[in-house]
């Protein structure tokens, strides 16, 4: 089996596989009405705060929910093979782990991508906010490349996984931690130093601010050292979240705790 | 004449399968027009295969679900029009790990059904208390239902279904999963209830449970009530008599078929063991053969011989199998 | 009176059921306090003070209120269904929505310690000043809220007894109801298309309610009209309930299999 072909099927059978209760009266609710609903929010306590644009918070939110899909999904893929006992063939297949790994994570960052896009458009369009069409394609890089990053936390957050009990707990509250870290509703510059500085090797924040730029004018050249640190970031946190897995999957092998229900 | 405390009438069950949007959907009938009626102060069992309908007997008369069409009448209150005044008088109790709310204590789980199904307030403390002693559980009442073995549950789940002083109480399927001890517990349990009045409904598919529990017994198989009587009239429909088990060392040459020859034999079986054959003949009902097989037998040296009556097993089987 | 006795107890051996999860509990006050601490950000840089400042923070810790309950309560008929006790309560000998009700009510109450730690997180961390003008009709108000909240919470737990996947439509009306009611945000500022609907939510009243007494302005309207609506959607509720139970029954859903 090629590595690629590794890559695209393990992706998609196992994100479906898992995703099957995915019916669209879960879909449309969670991935596209409740981020909405969540700009409209943050657009409305800017208003009454006087602080902010209705842009800033509506590309802030509209990002920051790409870590839905990213955070959760990933999580779940490790958390349901546990469950369903597939883990350690998942670890002990022939075939080379790292494609199998990125091909699960590829439905994800899409998903991510598709969500993200989407609420740029509906929520640009309910407020009235302009985003001129030769954005478009700058914006678009700069969600994927956030989405991508997300999705290495993801990764990490499923090696995680593994030893902890409840994903989904955890991928709530990184959501808050990075509502607050990233930059999503408040400027860095408005932050505490400390905050600011955590900042800063978390993901999405760098990505969120660029697409801000990117938003009012700025081309690529000018953004293109906060994507290339997003894009390193998200690379960074893959190679923990791989080491972590191996680590925990050899350690696991050593105590036999792999089956832990 | 005693009181008909349930009166089912043709009732029926049909399920459809497949949701709103489903591709396909089929009609399943569960329970297909059963009657059968039971008095008070009887020990009644419902008896049958999984999937057999029996679940859904009693959840319709438990008034959890809805006929689709028949009548059943519980203390002569209909289940439908007067489902309310049918829950007040009757205990639902139910095999397996569910019906307790894990993160409390047995007893928080008690106090809190017995405010739900109308325990005076002022009875319920004494209740509650004789209930744990009644089902073995007191000592342990305080400590949360997680932690509670499978014994454990099924003694709790009785305590609640009692908690009401209900006239009639329906067990479904209650030694699922319990061990013989406890299984044994249980059925005395059962057996005390009925001798202080409480009628009691009883599905099971362990027929040695319907045999030595149960007054009156109905077989229910794909839906419909096959047989119904005394443990004692099933076994005697069954149609196979009585079977003789023979150890002869040496069997001569010809009486085999002798045997079976003789009219009152229905079959005659030879299996060859090590130092004997185990001649087994299987009679006609209602025939006494022991006399006349041993005497085309003489000459030849007898080890044991048993006459073995047909067990509820084999009624059941048979009827089952017919269905 | 037994009516009341019965809701005391299963309001209480409820939420001594839910407080039991450390988990879960830590989870219901962490995540509004996420969405309080982004608020509270967002006022400070923008220089608010003063009653903005307490009216934002009240407002914001209310949110939990609402949280604790919107993202279970379409999930608890789900629940006891898994329990295997849904049977067992529809087989008791008294309305459903009796049952239901302090359900969700102990919800709401775990809901009222979130608004707590959101004060004193507030308090603490951000160090609003928490001057409320009457104590006394603040702690009414925000009684009278956690009722509503909690009523609300019975017709949406209903409304979602034949249906399974009902949770994600429930936690997506978490949002919704924190804008739309005038938690942070007040009602006058939304569009006027709007503005009806947050009218006919009793939640809106309450929060108008709890903003009143912080202010020292007259509650009592506000409060009049958060239990009018709350009776409302009480009787929706109970008429609703006796229809679903038994659709439920027709269609043999009580139970999981």
């Amino acid at each position: 089996m090629s590595s690629l072909r590794i890559l695209l099927f393990g992706g998609l059978t196992s994100y479906r596989a898992l995703f099957r209760w995915m019916s669209p009266w879960i879909a449309i609710p969670v991935f596209i009405v409740q981020p909405l609903f969540q700009i409209m929010l943050f657009v409305y306590v800017g208003r009454t705060a006087g602080v902010g644009d209705d842009r800033f918070f509506l590309i802030g939110n509209a990002i920051l929910n790409a870590a839905i899909p990213c955070l959760f999904a990933m999580g779940n893929t490790i958390d349901g093979e546990r469950y369903q006992g597939t883990l350690p063939l998942l670890l002990a297949s022939p075939a080379r782990r790292i494609p199998l790994f990125f091909g699960r994570a590829l439905p994800v960052i899409l998903n991510g991508f598709a969500v993200t896009i989407i609420c740029l458009c509906v929520g640009a369009a309910m407020l009235d906010v302009s985003l001129p069409a030769e954005t478009w394609g700058p914006l678009a890089l700069a969600v994927a490349v956030s989405s991508f990053s997300c999705t290495g936390l993801g990764l990490l957050m499923a090696a995680v996984a593994l030893r902890v009990r409840d994903v989904a707990v955890l991928a709530n509250v990184v959501f808050g931690l990075l509502m607050i870290f990233a930059g999503v509703n408040v400027p860095l510059v408005s932050l505490p130093g400390w905050v600011a500085a955590t900042a800063q090797w978390l993901p999405l924040t760098h990505g969120i601010a660029a697409a801000r730029e990117l938003a009012m004018g700025a081309g690529v050249a000018g953004v293109g050292a906060q994507l290339g640190v997003e894009a390193g970031l998200g690379l960074l946190y893959c190679v923990l979240g791989l080491g972590t897995l191996f680590w925990l999957e050899f350690d696991s092998r050593r105590k036999s705790t792999l089956e832990i229900s | 004449m005693a009181e008909r405390v349930i009166e089912v009438s043709e009732l029926t069950r049909t399920y459809r399968t497949g949701g709103l949007f489903a591709r396909s959907r089929k009609e399943v009938q569960a329970v297909r027009g059963i009657s059968f009626a039971v008095q008070r102060g009887e020990l009644f069992g419902l008896l049958g295969p999984n999937g057999a309908g029996k679940t859904t007997t009693i959840k319709m008369l438990m008034t959890l679900l809805l006929p689709t069409s028949g009548s059943a009448r519980v203390l002569g209150l209909d289940v439908v029009k007067d489902a309310q005044q049918v829950r007040r008088k009757v205990g639902y109790v139910f095999g397996g790990d569910r019906g307790l709310y894990e993160r409390l204590s047995g007893l928080d789980n008690l106090r809190y059904f017995a405010e739900l199904y109308g325990v005076p307030p002022k009875q319920q403390k004494t209740r509650i208390a004789e209930l744990l002693e009644m089902v073995g559980l007191k000592g342990r009442e305080k400590e949360r239902v997680e932690g509670y073995s499978r014994g454990m549950r099924q003694r709790l789940h009785i305590a609640r279904g009692l908690l009401h002083r209900p006239e009639v109480l329906f067990l479904d399927e209650p030694s699922i999963g319990i061990d013989p001890v406890g299984a044994r517990e249980l059925r005395v349990t059962v057996r005390n209830l009925v001798e202080q009045g409480t009628t009691v409904l009883l599905t099971t598919h362990y027929m040695f449970e319907a045999d030595e529990l149960c007054g009156r017994i109905a077989v229910i198989a794909g839906g419909r009530i096959v047989a119904s009587g005394t443990p004692a009239e099933l076994k005697s429909n069954v149609s196979t008599g009585s079977i003789i088990e023979v150890d002869v060392f040496g069997l001569p040459p010809g009486v085999e078929s002798q045997i079976r020859g003789m009219p009152g034999v229905r079959t005659v079986v030879v299996d060859e063991r090590e130092q004997a054959q185990v001649l087994t003949v299987h009679t006609e009902p209602g025939t006494e053969m022991a006399p006349a097989v041993l005497s085309r037998l003489e000459g030849s040296r007898i080890g044991k011989l048993i006459t073995r009556e047909p067990t509820l097993e084999d009624a059941y089987v048979e009827l089952v199998a017919a269905a | 009176m037994k009516i009341l006795r019965l809701l005391g107890i299963s309001w209480w051996l409820q939420l001594k059921m839910r407080s039991r999860s450390a988990f879960d509990g830590l989870l219901s006050i962490l995540w509004p306090l996420f969405f309080a601490t982004s608020v509270f950000l967002m006022f400070r840089q923008g220089a608010a003070s003063g009653p903005a400042l307490l009216s934002a923070a009240v407002g914001a810790s209310v949110m939990g209120i609402w949280s604790a309950v919107s993202t279970t309560a379409s999930a608890v008929l789900q629940m006891e269904r898994r329990l295997g006790t849904l049977e067992l309560l529809v087989a008791a000998p008294r309305p459903f929505a009796l049952l239901l009700v302090p359900v969700t009510l102990s919800m709401a109450t775990i809901g009222a310690y979130s608004m707590i730690v959101t004060l004193l997180w507030g308090r603490f961390v951000f160090g609003i000043e928490l001057s409320v003008a009457s104590p006394a009709l603040f702690v009414l108000s925000t009684l009278v809220t956690v009722v509503a909240v909690a009523i609300f919470g019975f017709l949406l737990a209903v409304a979602s007894v034949r249906y399974r996947v009902a949770w994600a439509l429930g936690s997506t009306l978490e949002i919704p109801v924190w804008l739309i009611c005038g938690f942070v945000v007040a009602v006058g500022d939304l569009p006027a298309w709007v503005q009806p609907v947050s009218w006919l939510l009793a939640p809106t009243w309450g929060m108008a309610a709890i903003h009143a007494s912080a202010q020292g302005r007259n509650p009592w309207g506000d409060i009049a009209m958060c239990l009018g609506l709350a009776a409302v959607y009480a009787g929706v509720g109970t008429v609703l309930s006796h229809v679903m139970i038994n659709s439920a029954r027709a269609h043999a859903s009580l139970a999981l299999t």
